[in-house]
């Protein structure tokens, strides 16, 4: 997974470790110059041994547990031992309605689940915290 | 006290507003979306400083502000052509992102743009044999085809027109317009758009827009120009 500044296309944030294991709550250190960019993209990089039909996955972000934004998106088929990305570009809100890197500190917890078609796969749990 | 005239200056940014004293805003203009200024400002900071111009202007974003007025809220951009023809280098150019590191798709690379409610999203599919036969599977719901092909590689020339007479000739990719991007035109061995075109047989097609466009991917020439042709021919939603 990445974070870039997409008005840059600079990388803020990566890490290649596996965040699928849906055991354990992932944790990754961005840094807080993030919250200062107009449009950020996020990139998930993913294998697959088998073939599937109809994955698709259900992003979240949730603040203190609640959601403050999802993503929906539908990949269809994917191919047997394939490694594939997908990158979501986000406008940030206004600067008004930002909240700042202490509020959002460790509260943050981005939730994807993958399924191929009604079938959960797994859930991915992602606690950010603002360095 | 406000100044008409430099508001007057801004003015068109928002619109089209000719008149500063007739526009409807509340100083007699009309309001513009700032983010067009930001951008603008972006723009000619960059200039200012001798860099050359990022990609801000034909980027994925604003391919997307550009087709607002497009009634239907999905967007699917389809990039195909043979392995090493530079779709992912492209894709990379389209987002400002640093193409030294691109490696061989082994899958596909989508990125998603979501503005105002409108999304768009690209598909990159990977071009070596082996995945050609699964392309298939990612043309339900294309609005553009987008192939590329390496003008310098002159022995697969054949295979490449092979390949792309074959989604020619697919039903779900009916009627879809094309933009061909003749690649790799910074290499002295690269042929020019115009004998790409005549390779492909682009002059036989009838059944639906198309347009040829030079270009390196890796430096950015010419994929502006594509990308314009591309705002300018999503065909309307069935």
């Amino acid at each position: 997974m990445n974070l870039r500044d997409a008005d840059t296309g600079k990388i803020l944030w990566q890490n290649s470790e596996d965040m699928s294991n849906p055991d354990i709550e992932h944790e990754a250190r961005v840094p807080k110059r993030i919250l200062k960019c107009r449009v950020v993209s996020r990139e998930m990089n993913f294998s697959s041994i088998e073939s599937m039909d109809r994955f698709r996955l259900e992003q979240k972000v949730l603040f203190k547990g609640r959601c403050l934004e999802e993503w929906f998106f539908e990949f269809g088929f994917v191919i047997r031992n394939s490694t594939n990305t997908w990158q979501s570009v986000i406008e940030s809100a206004p600067e008004s309605q930002m909240m700042p890197a202490n509020v959002l500190n460790g509260n943050v917890v981005i939730e994807t689940k993958f399924f191929d078609g009604d079938l959960l796969i797994t859930t991915s749990r992602v606690r950010l915290f603002y360095i | 006290m406000v100044d008409l005239n430099r508001a007057r200056d801004w003015a068109p940014l928002g619109g089209g507003a000719t008149d500063a004293r007739n526009g409807d805003g509340p100083y007699g203009w009309r309001p513009f979306d700032i983010r067009e200024v930001m951008l603008l400002l972006t723009n000619c900071a960059v200039n200012a400083v001798g860099t050359p111009l990022t990609n801000q202007d034909y980027g994925l974003l604003n391919i997307l502000k550009k087709l607002r007025s497009n009634p239907d809220k999905e967007l699917r951009l389809l990039l195909l052509g043979l392995d090493n023809a530079g779709k992912t280098t492209l894709l990379k150019q389209l987002a400002s992102e640093d193409v030294n590191h691109v490696t061989p798709t082994a899958g596909f690379n989508i990125k998603s743009v979501l503005s105002n409610g409108f999304k768009l999203n690209v598909w990159d599919i990977g071009g070596q044999r082996k995945i050609r036969p699964y392309w298939r599977n990612y043309f339900e719901n294309t609005d553009i085809l987008i192939y590329v092909v390496d003008c310098s590689d002159h022995q697969r020339l054949e295979e490449t027109g092979q390949e792309l007479a074959e989604l020619l000739e697919d039903e779900k990719l009916r009627g879809v317009p094309l933009l061909v991007y003749a690649n790799k035109q910074d290499l002295a061995s690269a042929l020019p758009a115009s004998e790409i075109a005549q390779h492909l047989g682009l002059h036989l097609i009838r059944d639906r827009t198309w347009q040829i466009q030079a270009c390196v991917a890796t430096d950015g020439t010419g994929v502006k120009e594509g990308m314009e042709w591309v705002c300018k021919n999503i065909p309307a939603k069935k």
